[in-house]
């Protein structure tokens, strides 16, 4: 293949998608383990199982949308959607087990008052635990993270695709260029995070750094690699 | 659009709505989930257990492996030797299946007999009983996965271009995380712990400390299937079922070549209403049970 201006671009695109991808990861409200037991508010996941599950449900539509429209945008806004799609299916779900099973009110422990609805929290907190459920904050603050991840992904689709043609290649490799970039950021915030009223959030600067270099090289390695293919 | 793609939308949510059910199933049975640190910790402060323990990976990769294992095999059978498709799943579900026997025998007894010290014991009728309910579950799984993903390639109007396998990964990866996400809060937040105050999230001293006895005799994990079967694995199945329906739905009722915005508004659309169906569920919530009466701050409920 040529290195030329055109590569250039790409290996641009794929730093981006993999930056949207580990900032991504920060907005998505996961309390790991102790959420499982409803002992912390948020997903009761690991973040990168989760960054991982929406992201490349996106990647699925966004890949469906590129075997018929060469649209950046529509590429784009579709991969970011499904991955909407399919988080917000996940939080309202749980919503559900912890409303109807384990009978507890949605709080977060990290802000006295819900900045988008205005209810108070701390009186909602049960004792001995750090909050639970995903009260509208974090909900909206997973959407905006799952759809990054989504955008992220079908950002670093795009141009391996454009680059060989061959769906397949290209899939496999933005599902590890994916993986990398959230498992990184979730070092950054080490395991939990109620999204982006979290005083954690503002250590995003740290992932951004580790997650650009990891991106270039990635993108590298993965534009020479399935370029030659 | 035409009758018969929005027949297959229907049957690709519905086994999706199964697949998702069983997962959560199969991760309670076999105790592979966040709720497990519970399971592994009770050993550790003075509980020893009957409970299965097989969480040496997190279920989206594990269920990543199964799926796709199936997928593979389906589609080399496929292709390579012309098989009836319904055979090929079968059969790829099967294998898949022995994976996740292997899989789960190997982690039980790992698990276990590393907790030797703290009198932790390997029960042999433990893995004769539960290890096929864990596996008649996984092909389930896996079976219902590697079915959707050869609707997608092979029967929609618009194929989608990546290859079966590759597809199974991306919804076992997503159907783990949702199984994980949902279904093992009933699980976690209610079975593991029903012997404290109902209402609120565990307290963390009562880390380990879990329900150790059944209705009769020693609990054990298909005790806590039957739990969990009542409401965690309905709900997570409907978490993927909504995940693979309205996604495939609005991108075959809007044509993709056509109306593209159109399918991509519909999509946000589904968004907007999910965070106002959670905004309606946290205020009923809220109004329903009230603030906990031991608060002693000055913030007004």
């Amino acid at each position: 293949m040529n290195f030329d201006i055109n590569t250039i671009v790409y290996i641009l695109e794929i730093l981006v998608g993999g930056l949207l991808v580990g900032i991504g990861v920060h907005f998505v409200p996961v309390g790991g383990a102790p959420a499982a037991m409803a002992q912390a508010t948020g997903i009761g996941t690991g973040t990168v199982q989760l960054a991982a599950g929406s992201g490349l449900t996106g990647l699925l539509a966004a890949g469906l949308m590129m075997s018929v429209t060469d649209n950046l945008w529509l590429i784009l806004a579709s991969g970011a959607v499904g991955a909407g799609i399919m988080i917000g299916s996940t939080m309202l779900t749980g919503s559900w087990i912890y409303a109807y099973a384990v009978g507890a009110p949605f709080a977060s422990a990290k802000v006295n008052y819900d900045p988008i609805t205005g209810f108070s929290q701390p009186p909602y907190v049960a004792p001995g635990t750090v909050g639970q459920g995903i009260p509208t904050i974090c909900f909206v603050s997973g959407l905006i993270g799952g759809m990054m991840g989504g955008l992220g992904g079908a950002m670093i689709y795009y141009p391996l695709y454009l680059i060989n043609g061959n769906a397949a290649l290209s899939a496999m490799f933005a599902i590890g260029i994916f993986l990398v970039n959230a498992v990184l950021a979730s070092w950054n915030i080490q395991g939990t995070i109620e999204g982006f009223h979290d005083p954690k959030f503002k250590k995003w600067p740290f992932a951004f750094r580790a997650c650009a270099i990891a991106s270039i090289l990635l993108a590298l390695a993965a534009v020479l690699i399935t370029g030659g293919a | 659009m035409d009758a018969f793609s929005m027949g297959l939308i229907a049957a690709m949510g519905a086994l999706a709505t199964v697949a998702g059910a069983s997962e959560d199933i199969e991760s309670d049975v076999g105790s592979q989930s966040n709720p497990n640190s519970q399971v592994q910790l009770a050993a550790q402060v003075g509980n020893p257990h009957r409970i299965y323990n097989k969480a040496i990976s997190g279920e989206p990769p594990a269920n990543a492996l199964w799926a796709a294992t199936a997928a593979m095999v389906a589609y080399t059978l496929i292709t390579a030797f012309q098989m009836p498709a319904l055979f090929a799943l079968v059969a790829g579900a099967s294998v898949a299946a022995l994976f996740n026997g292997v899989f789960a025998i190997s982690a039980y007894f790992g698990r276990n007999s590393s907790q030797r010290r703290f009198n932790q014991w390997v029960y042999l009728d433990i893995v004769r009983y539960t290890t096929p309910s864990i596996m008649a579950h996984a092909w389930i799984t896996s079976f219902c996965i590697a079915t959707i993903s050869y609707i997608m390639v092979y029967m929609l109007p618009i194929h989608h271009p990546f290859p079966m396998p590759i597809i199974a990964l991306i919804w076992g990866l997503a159907v783990g995380a949702i199984g994980s996400s949902v279904g093992d809060i009933h699980y976690g937040g209610e079975r593991e712990f029903q012997n404290r105050q109902f209402g609120c999230g565990l307290n963390t001293m009562l880390s380990g400390q879990i329900v150790r006895k059944a209705e009769a005799g020693l609990r054990n994990s298909i005790d806590n299937a039957w739990f969990c079967t009542k409401f965690g694995g309905p709900a997570t199945g409907m978490g993927f079922g909504l995940t693979v329906f309205l996604d495939n739905w609005r991108t075959t009722v809007f044509d993709p070549v056509t109306q593209a915005s159109l399918a991509i508004a519909m999509g946000i659309f589904f968004i907007i209403v999910e965070v106002f169906y959670n905004l309606y569920i946290e205020k009923s919530a809220r109004r329903k049970y009230g603030p906990y009466p031991e608060y002693k701050g000055d913030i007004a409920a």
